[in-house]
């Protein structure tokens, strides 16, 4: 850790002009923190829920579809560095000012509902701890205190990432060698790992459930192209780091399933509000029970904050682009003079999530958790981007690339839109009520771009001619 | 002298600059090098609140915090225009008081001259200010511009 000051000053520019800082193991470990926090944490229950003890061949085939997702970030991305991600290349590739708004838009709803998800999946693991405090006012002021956070500026620390992502991590090795412990104690069953609760469906069935929820954990990595602008040599930097994070990522999400698998009885995984707290429960290790629950909900609540304050950064991020293209009110683009963060982006996106959970704790239905729904939501959403980028990513061979840019592998590009198509059709199947959650974010973004016009505001349709 | 001049897009970074060469004499100032820090983890990395309003980023998603920081030095150093000095350009990413820092370091600057926007709570109590931070471990002489108060 101590050599990390120091890359900041190792990338020498012509004339020494320009010294960029996110070095390749910085961006590995940028990538590896976002992915981690966001899914396993909140979703590991659900996921064996919809599978049985054999879930963690969700998480594999879940990982390896987002990381086919990543290439096609990987080749774009390092195409066109500016920070922007899906918007721009979407906006590149087809040229419709429509459909780089209405993706820009997905984009900010995905995030929205992501934090949603993860602030719930935070006041599980906090309630556990701390029973007395109703969820509702936990995630609130939890979405209040990353708001705060990021209006101060702290995220901009990149040892801090650091640091959280080592808590992940730590707290993820933990539950696989409870399970290794377990194992070699003759205590497990591994028959386990290959039992398919399907209630006498084909498992494909309940394979491709389990991806549709495993796929959230994979969410997050985009947020790489935020810094692909300031990424040390970015065509050979960029491509090895975001794909060696989330493959990481990915070994990491299936040992912890098989794991959990091994461990606990999939019936409990499944019900637990908090279930990788269930494994540390287990009393596997010679640890007292209380000590390692109180170290573990620690450890994943560091994890979700972790992935939800970047998810809150990309908020803001988002919005103050598109008041910078006029597209919503220009109010957005506005800076706090002192602190230079965008105040009113920060504000306004903390309230939208705020309002999603009240709105969740209010009227939601009975049978889908709000955990569950709102990652669906953002399931939603960004299978539509990610196919998108990797249609956007194909369409632009035609492009000139610089003669180093990465250059994903085709076939496994088709097999990448194929898979997100698939799961895409699948979730909005499965869970027909999360498209009112999907329109009612939609109608967020509408909304503010209605004002805009009436204001007196251009259409996307110009500010998106070159 | 060298002396390393701080922006970060804001007016009080311009103004800060303005005070430099309001007392400095530009006959013992050999270089000005214009230090800008873009934070890529932030929400905003870097925002140029100088030079003209530009009016719809034309290609979207195309906004370039680089490019934000490359202009708001490009507007800082234009002051330094004709007063004897010469003028350098120095981008840095990461965390805004540890960069300058380390700029002057490299450089071997004599002065570094940044400007303290703030007034509020939220510098004096919760974390202090870049400017702060600069100050205490500057390697050299710090010049804080502070904002005029306004006469009550």
């Amino acid at each position: 850790m101590s050599e990390l000051p120091a890359a900041a000053g190792v990338a020498e520019a012509p004339a020494g002009e320009l010294k960029r800082s996110i070095t390749g193991r910085l961006l590995f470990f940028y990538v590896l923190g976002d992915v981690l926090g966001s899914g396993v944490y909140v979703l590991i229950g659900a996921v064996a829920g919809a599978v049985g003890g054999a879930f963690w061949i969700a998480f594999a085939a879940g990982v390896a579809l987002a990381t086919i997702t990543g290439l096609a970030y990987a080749e774009l991305a390092t195409k066109y560095p500016q920070a922007a991600g899906a918007a721009l290349y979407v906006g590149k590739a087809f040229k419709n000012p429509a459909l780089t708004f209405f993706i820009t838009i997905c984009a900010l709803s995905a995030v929205f509902a992501a934090s949603g998800s993860l602030a719930t999946g935070f006041a599980r693991y906090f309630g556990s701890l701390v029973p007395v405090v109703p969820a509702l006012v936990v995630t609130l002021l939890f979405v209040l205190a990353l708001t705060i956070v990021n209006f101060i500026g702290i995220t901009e620390s990149v040892v801090a990432n650091m640091v959280m992502t080592f808590v992940e991590v730590a707290g993820l090795v933990i539950v696989v060698i409870i399970g290794i412990v377990h194992l070699s104690r003759g205590d497990a069953d591994p028959g386990v790992l290959a039992e398919f609760s399907t209630g006498g469906a084909s498992p494909i069935f309940a394979i491709v459930a389990g991806v549709a929820l495993a796929f959230f954990a994979m969410t997050g990595f985009e947020n790489a192209a935020n810094v692909a602008e300031e990424t040390v040599d970015p065509s050979r930097t960029f491509p090895r780091a975001l794909i060696g994070g989330m493959v990481a990522a990915g070994v990491i999400y299936v040992l912890v399933a098989m794991s959990a698998a091994l461990v606990v009885p999939v019936q409990t995984l499944a019900e637990a509000p908090a279930a990788l707290l269930t494994v540390v429960e287990a009393g596997v290790l010679p640890v007292p029970v209380s000590v390692m629950t109180v170290l573990f909900a620690l450890i994943a609540m560091t994890a979700i904050t972790n992935t939800t304050l970047v998810s809150v950064v990309t908020q803001s991020r988002i919005l103050y682009g598109m008041a910078r293209e006029d597209v919503v009110p220009r109010v957005f683009a506005r800076v706090h003079p002192t602190r230079r963060s965008p105040h009113v982006a920060l504000g306004f996106s903390a309230v939208v999530v705020a309002l999603l959970l009240v709105v969740g704790s209010v009227v939601d239905v009975g049978d889908v958790d709000l955990v569950e729904r709102l990652a669906a939501v953002t399931v939603v959403f960004l299978l539509f981007i990610y196919a998108l980028v990797i249609v956007s990513a194909l369409k632009l061979r035609r492009e000139p690339a610089g003669p180093d840019a990465y250059r994903a592998n085709t076939p496994l590009l088709y097999l990448g839109i194929v898979g997100n198509a698939v799961l895409l059709t699948y979730v909005v199947v499965d869970d027909p009520a999360s498209l009112f959650w999907v329109a009612g974010l939609l109608a967020v973004g509408v909304a503010l771009y209605l004002v805009q016009r009436l204001r007196g505001g251009r259409r996307p349709a110009a500010a998106g001619r070159e | 002298m060298h002396v390393v001049v701080a922006t970060d897009g804001s007016v009080q970074s311009l103004d800060a600059a303005r005070q430099l060469k309001a007392f400095a004499d530009p006959a013992k100032v050999d270089d000005v090098t214009v230090v800008a820090v873009i934070s890529p983890l932030a929400a905003v990395p870097f925002v140029n609140d100088l030079g003209p309003a530009v009016s719809g980023v034309r290609d979207p998603g195309s906004l370039s915090f680089r490019q934000e920081a490359h202009d708001a030095t490009s507007a800082v150093m234009a002051e330094f225009e004709g007063w004897g000095a010469a003028v350098h350009r120095h981008l840095r990413s990461g965390s805004p008081a540890a960069e300058i820092v380390r700029a002057a370091v490299e450089l071997d600057a004599d002065l570094v001259v940044v400007a303290s926007g703030g007034q509020g709570l939220t510098e004096t109590v919760l974390l202090g200010s870049t400017a702060q931070r600069v100050q205490h471990s500057a390697p050299c002489p710090v010049l804080v511009a502070r904002p005029k108060r306004a006469p009550r």
